[in-house]
């Protein structure tokens, strides 16, 4: 079982004197997969942009720890946080207009030793370094024709997913990650979290609205509403419990 | 032929080079990585003066004076990019727009300095040619100009090239990927804007005289017109745009069209007339400008299967 990746505390945001997130505590990445959920405007994707810093907290401290060593993210900036190795998927379609599939995945590959405004030389050398990999990733989902822009929004979500796994991230916080995608890619999606958390040092966040898919991969389950983590648990337990099923589910479900 | 190479023409070409240049910078700065810098003719007034006053109120050498001018200018460009580039837009073009403002006052104020409206005095071409010394530094500008064009044309399909179009594109998403976009915009606008001096620096020697009155907005201007009617996102958008634009109304119209004395005094608002016009026209018929947007990418598919 992985160690601890996040600890949350105190975390607050609030949008015009409404509290959208409160978290007292909260421990995050002891578990392969976790899941996130509750009903809509819980504040799932707040947290997710607080913890990222996409957005700023109004207070509180997010402590991160790679390889045991405790670092205190509550201050760095988004680009630094997915430079630490916490990246996060995104639940609205996001893209680069101007970058076809593969330029938008050599973008996510390429590092600082070639991103120099004097290596103008360095592409054939990323490309080379990059070409087996991306490969893997563009044979296991189809794409239409990975030389032009990703069209549909379908691809376009898997291109962003596929963008966040070429960073290799310690911590991986998915926003919706199946939303919009037909039945056998939400499959391969599933498939895929399962072998990367098995096989390497990754875990998951992931925040769905599709619960089949929440109790077939997650290990534990938070579960928000009104800003506030209501219960942590293995699947079984959450399912069971009255309150989420009553503020969630519906009674009929339970 | 003496007369060619030293007179009229070598001046026109020389001028419509720099301003190529200028419009391939702002390509590198608005094109690609969406910085909208108006301030053009400041950078360029900067370099150009921090390379008058320094040949000629102090003496410098001349290589000196170049190196100055660039690494003074580019030092600004910091400091000003510094504290307006993780603003939006609108505010972006105000503050270049102010800064370039400012350029024009201090040169024309400062009197001690730079001799105000009198003028700096006569700017020297680097070595003596005798009557091909227009044609030797016409020589100069183009091979710089060359570079330039070579450079953007290697850094548009280079990691870092990628890495500014995603700014562009989206700079969260690009934050969001571990990309230090602040710092990558920062950087680039020095480097472009400090070559923005080192043409201005080289003007000098074009202009020969150097008032105050060279530092008008008219040269953004006239910078932007041509890129947007070239089209921003080619490389080669600032040179077709450049020759449309000042080769094909300023010198060739201005000089060689056999317009009846009595109207020629109209012939300079005529030309801003036209400008406007295809300018409109163009960005009806054709947003991207002439060149449009689309790379050729079967072109480029054959060129590399051959």
């Amino acid at each position: 079982m992985p160690e601890k990746k996040l600890h949350l505390k105190n975390v607050m945001k609030s949008f015009g004197g409404k509290k959208v997130v409160d978290v007292k505590d909260l421990t995050l990445g002891s578990h392969s997969i976790e899941g996130l959920i509750g009903p809509n405007g819980a504040g799932k994707t707040t947290l997710i942009n607080l913890i990222t810093h996409k957005l700023k907290m109004d207070r509180g401290q997010v402590f991160y720890y790679p390889n045991g060593r405790e670092v205190d993210i509550s201050n760095k900036s988004l680009d630094e946080i997915a430079r630490l190795g916490i990246v996060r998927t995104n639940q609205i379609i996001q893209d680069f207009q101007s970058l076809s599939i593969k330029d938008s995945l050599l973008l996510s590959l390429s590092t600082p030793k070639y991103e120099k405004f004097y290596k103008i030389f360095s592409e054939s050398e990323l490309e080379k370094e990059a070409e087996e990999e991306i490969e893997k990733y563009l044979d296991y989902f189809h794409f239409e024709n990975p030389e032009g822009h990703a069209l549909s929004a379908g691809e376009k979500k898997l291109l962003d997913i596929i963008r966040c796994l070429l960073l290799k991230p310690k911590f991986l916080l998915m926003d919706e990650p199946t939303g919009g995608l037909p039945q056998d890619q939400t499959e391969k999606v599933r498939d895929l979290m399962k072998k990367k958390t098995s096989e390497e040092d990754m875990s998951i966040l992931i925040v769905a609205h599709d619960l089949d898919l929440i109790w077939d991969v997650s290990e534990s389950v938070c579960f928000m509403a009104e800003g506030k983590i209501l219960i942590q648990g293995c699947p079984e337990e959450i399912r069971k419990n009255k309150t989420v099923a009553k503020k969630y589910m519906g009674e009929s479900d339970a | 032929m003496v007369e060619l190479l030293s007179g009229y023409v070598m001046y026109s070409l020389s001028y419509i080079l720099i301003f190529v240049a200028l419009a391939t910078l702002l390509h590198l700065q608005f094109g690609l990585t969406g910085i909208v810098n108006f301030g053009i003719v400041g950078f360029w007034g900067l370099g150009m003066y921090v390379f008058g006053v320094s040949l000629l109120q102090y003496n410098f050498p001349y290589i000196v004076s170049l190196i100055l001018a660039t690494v003074l200018t580019g030092v600004v460009a910091l400091a000003l990019g510094r504290v307006i580039l993780d603003l939006d837009n609108q505010a972006i073009l105000v503050a270049t727009l102010a800064f370039a403002t400012v350029v024009r006052y201090i040169v024309t104020t400062e009197k001690w300095l730079t001799r105000g409206v009198l003028g700096l005095g006569t700017v020297p071409f680097p070595f003596d040619l005798g009557q091909y010394s227009q044609f030797g530094f016409f020589l100069i500008i183009l091979l710089v100009t060359i570079a330039l064009l070579l450079y953007t044309y290697k850094l548009g399909s280079s990691p870092y090239g990628r890495l500014l179009a995603s700014i562009q594109d989206n700079e969260i998403l690009a934050q969001s990927l571990g990309k230090p976009t602040f710092r990558e915009k920062l950087i680039f606008f020095t480097i472009t804007s400090a070559l923005i001096g080192f043409f201005g620096a080289l003007n000098a020697s074009v202009e020969h005289f150097l008032i105050p009155h060279v530092l008008t907005t008219g040269v953004t201007f006239t910078v932007w017109i041509a890129l947007i009617l070239g089209g921003r996102k080619r490389i080669l958008g600032g040179l077709i745009g450049v020759i449309v634009t000042i080769g094909v109304l300023d010198f060739i119209i201005e000089t060689y069209a056999p317009i009846p004395t009595a109207y020629a005094p109209l012939v300079p608002n005529l030309k801003y007339m036209i400008y406007g016009l295809t300018l409109m026209l163009i960005l009806i018929f054709r947003p991207l400008g002439i060149l449009g947007e689309k790379k050729s990418t079967k072109i480029l598919k054959v060129i590399r299967k051959l």
